[in-house]
């Protein structure tokens, strides 16, 4: 699905990524841990082009396409979807105009028709049930005044809707609540398939007792220095990062 | 006894002479270019209009109403309509102090050559809007063109006034002067709509009285002006009044875009809301001079004022200076002011759900406007104002 190959970034000179190597096959849920500052939302937004972070090195390929290159909504035309450590507020655009914008540049990359607006509200309001939103969340504005859980979910939303095949989720389970984080999870969980693969940063193990991955990375200092399995989370847990540091 | 007050304020500007950038209001913009521009004498009416608009239309023809639109006037029986020459009180024509102190108001009143008076009768209503045509005839090319118009509202009149400018396409300079007397429990609903794509030059200087208990709504919407520079003036005088202002202005080329807004708060319990946006493109320049005066003993005064600004290019400029100024003590007052161009986050966010870049610009700017269009009052008028935004962002 995703092959990062020695990557490297900046931002303003300053180097955060240090050489990523990372390859998430199809139908894989994969886990990158590590302390704040490490680079985990550096990484996150690299792969999503974020153009205030500078490329210096390496590569990013999707199902084989290098894009490295690749203009933003290109990326998320390919299948690429960040859900956001940090939603930003966009006052005076409501979810629902959102949403439709974002599906029917989907459908129209894809080829396929515009979805219709009664199929749209009945897709948008079965999934906001199953998130515990009420049918008014898609008359808000893109985050204005959302709690932090409301933030969460408005992304988790937003996954079900475009279904993308590579999901990035920067500490999605960051700042919820116990009923909130199961809710995600469960959004997660039903989004996952034997097709499409899901990276989960996180620097908590909370999200891995509702979802199970098959690989877990951990990050120090811009590297990924080892990989493992659920074992890893456990080593991480009792024994903190520092005995990883070489 | 129009002659007598143009008399006085031919004098006046002889005075005073054409404002400099020393003045506040006058900093950062010139008033030199409208130097050139030669007042209208010619008699001849130009009666190349088409279309006087329907039985609710009132239609000026170089600042004088057409007689056409006059006759056919639906509310005709539920006013008074006088020349501002036959009014017997001085008083009526009287202007805000500061408007006194503007050299190009004076200039506009010395040079009209009719005006009109339009007093509503009490207790009547006015379900639909009345629309207000300006039409400037080709004619006009380096023309100044002056008009004075008063509105009195009298107790229980809901009134709604839409103003729209329809240039066939002379560069004049047109200098609009209206003074609105709300008198107590009336509702006045004014919106001004300029879509010019001539060369001309707007001058407005709009004064409004208000007494108690008054609603007043203004909403304005400005495209492709050349300069359009508009004073408006409020004077909250009795308790329990208030006044909403939502304008917005956009801007590209080389065009100026102007607002100079003076509320005074003279009385208890009022409120007032000022919402001020430009969008500018290119090297367009737009100011905002918002000033609240809360008078002493004016007490649980509640105004707030904002100004924000959208720059689409490096080489656009704002100039905004909010001002309070406040003589008493319990009073709830708020100012804010931004300028800067689109979010690169919300950019970001945007284009990472698949929005092409382009799409998602024009996405954000629609919301910035969108801010101040949802407030507008009359549909028609915040439909049509959607439509001429999407234009403009596209054209
Ligand atoms: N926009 C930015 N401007 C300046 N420094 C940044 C910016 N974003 C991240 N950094 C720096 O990059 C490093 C990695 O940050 P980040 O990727 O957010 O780490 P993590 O997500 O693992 O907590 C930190 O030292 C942080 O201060
Ligand atoms: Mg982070």
């Amino acid at each position: 699905m995703i092959k990062i190959k020695n990557l490297k970034a900046s931002i303003e000179d300053k180097a955060i990524l240090k050489g990523i190597n990372l390859e998430i096959p199809k139908g894989e849920i994969h886990v990158i841990m590590g302390r704040n500052g490490s680079g985990k939302s550096t990484l996150a937004n690299v792969i999503a082009g974020n153009e205030t972070y500078e490329v210096d090195g390496g590569s990013i390929a999707m199902n084989g396409n290098d894009i490295t290159e690749m203009s933003i909504e290109n990326r998320a035309l390919q299948g690429l979807f960040l859900c956001f450590q940090y939603p930003v507020a966009i006052p005076g655009v409501s979810m629902a105009y959102f949403l439709r914008a974002a599906l029917n540049a989907k459908n129209k990359h894809d080829g396929e028709e515009e979805m219709d607006a009664v199929k749209f509200l009945a897709t948008a309001k079965k999934i906001l049930s199953e998130l515990g939103l009420d049918d008014s969340f898609l008359k808000r504005s893109i985050n204005d005044g959302f709690s932090g859980g409301e933030k969460k979910k408005s992304e988790i939303l937003q996954l079900l809707m475009l279904n993308p095949q590579l999901a990035v989720l920067d500490e999605t389970d960051s700042g919820l609540d116990v009923d909130a984080l199961r809710t995600v999870a469960k959004g997660v969980n039903e989004f996952k398939n034997d097709n499409n693969s899901v990276l989960i940063i996180t620097h908590y193990q909370r999200l891995l007792e509702y979802i199970k991955p098959d690989v877990v990375h951990i990050m120090i200092d811009g590297k990924i220095v080892k990989s493992g399995d659920m074992t890893l989370v456990h080593e991480v847990e009792k024994n903190g990062y520092s005995w990883l540091v070489k | 006894m129009l002659k007598k007050i143009q008399k006085y304020s031919h004098s006046r500007f002889e005075e005073i002479g054409y404002p400099s950038k020393k003045l506040e209001n006058w900093k950062f913009s010139s008033s030199k270019h409208l130097k050139k521009y030669l007042s209208n004498n010619s008699d001849d009416k130009d009666t190349s209009i088409d279309n006087h608009g329907d039985e609710y239309t009132l239609c000026f023809m170089n600042g004088e109403i057409t007689l056409e639109s006059l006759n056919k006037f639906i509310y005709k029986d539920d006013m008074t309509i006088l020349d501002i020459d036959q009014l017997s009180d001085e008083n009526i024509c009287s202007t805000s102090s500061n408007f006194e102190k503007e050299a190009l108001f004076h200039l506009g009143l010395s040079t009209i050559k009719s005006g009109k008076y339009f007093e509503f009768k009490k207790g009547s209503k006015f379900d639909t809007p009345i629309q207000i045509l300006n039409f400037y005839s080709k004619k006009n090319e380096g023309l100044r063109i002056s008009s004075f118009n008063i509105f009195k509202l009298n107790q229980g009149n809901n009134i709604s006034i839409i103003e729209k400018d329809v240039n066939k396409g002379s560069s004049s300079f047109n200098l609009s002067l209206n003074k609105f007397i709300c008198s107590e429990n009336t509702i006045l609903n004014h919106s001004m709509m300029y879509d010019d794509s001539t060369e001309s030059n707007y001058l407005g200087y709009n004064y409004y009285e208000l007494g108690r208990n008054v609603l007043l709504n203004i909403d304005s919407m400005n495209i492709n002006s050349t300069f359009n520079k508009n004073f408006i003036e409020i004077d909250l005088n009795k308790e329990g009044s208030e006044v909403k202002i939502n304008i917005l202005n956009l801007a590209r080329n080389q065009q100026h875009l102007d607002n100079n807004i003076l509320m005074n708060h003279n009385a208890e319990h009022c409120i007032s809301f000022q919402n001020v946006r430009n969008i500018l493109k290119d090297r367009a320049t737009c100011v905002f001079n918002g000033k609240v005066i809360v008078a002493a003993g004016a007490q649980q005064t509640d105004s707030n004022q904002s100004n924000k600004n959208l720059l689409l290019s490096q080489n656009a400029t704002a100039h905004s200076n909010p001002q309070l100024e406040i003589y008493a003590d319990d009073v709830k007052c708020g100012h804010g002011s931004t300028t800067g161009a689109l979010d690169k986050d919300s950019i970001f966010y945007l284009r990472a759900r698949g929005i092409k870049e382009s799409d998602a610009n024009n996405i954000l700017v629609k919301a910035f406007a969108k801010e101040i269009l949802q407030d507008f009052v009359n549909d028609d008028i915040r439909n049509l104002s959607e439509n001429n935004l999407n234009h403009w962002i596209d054209g």
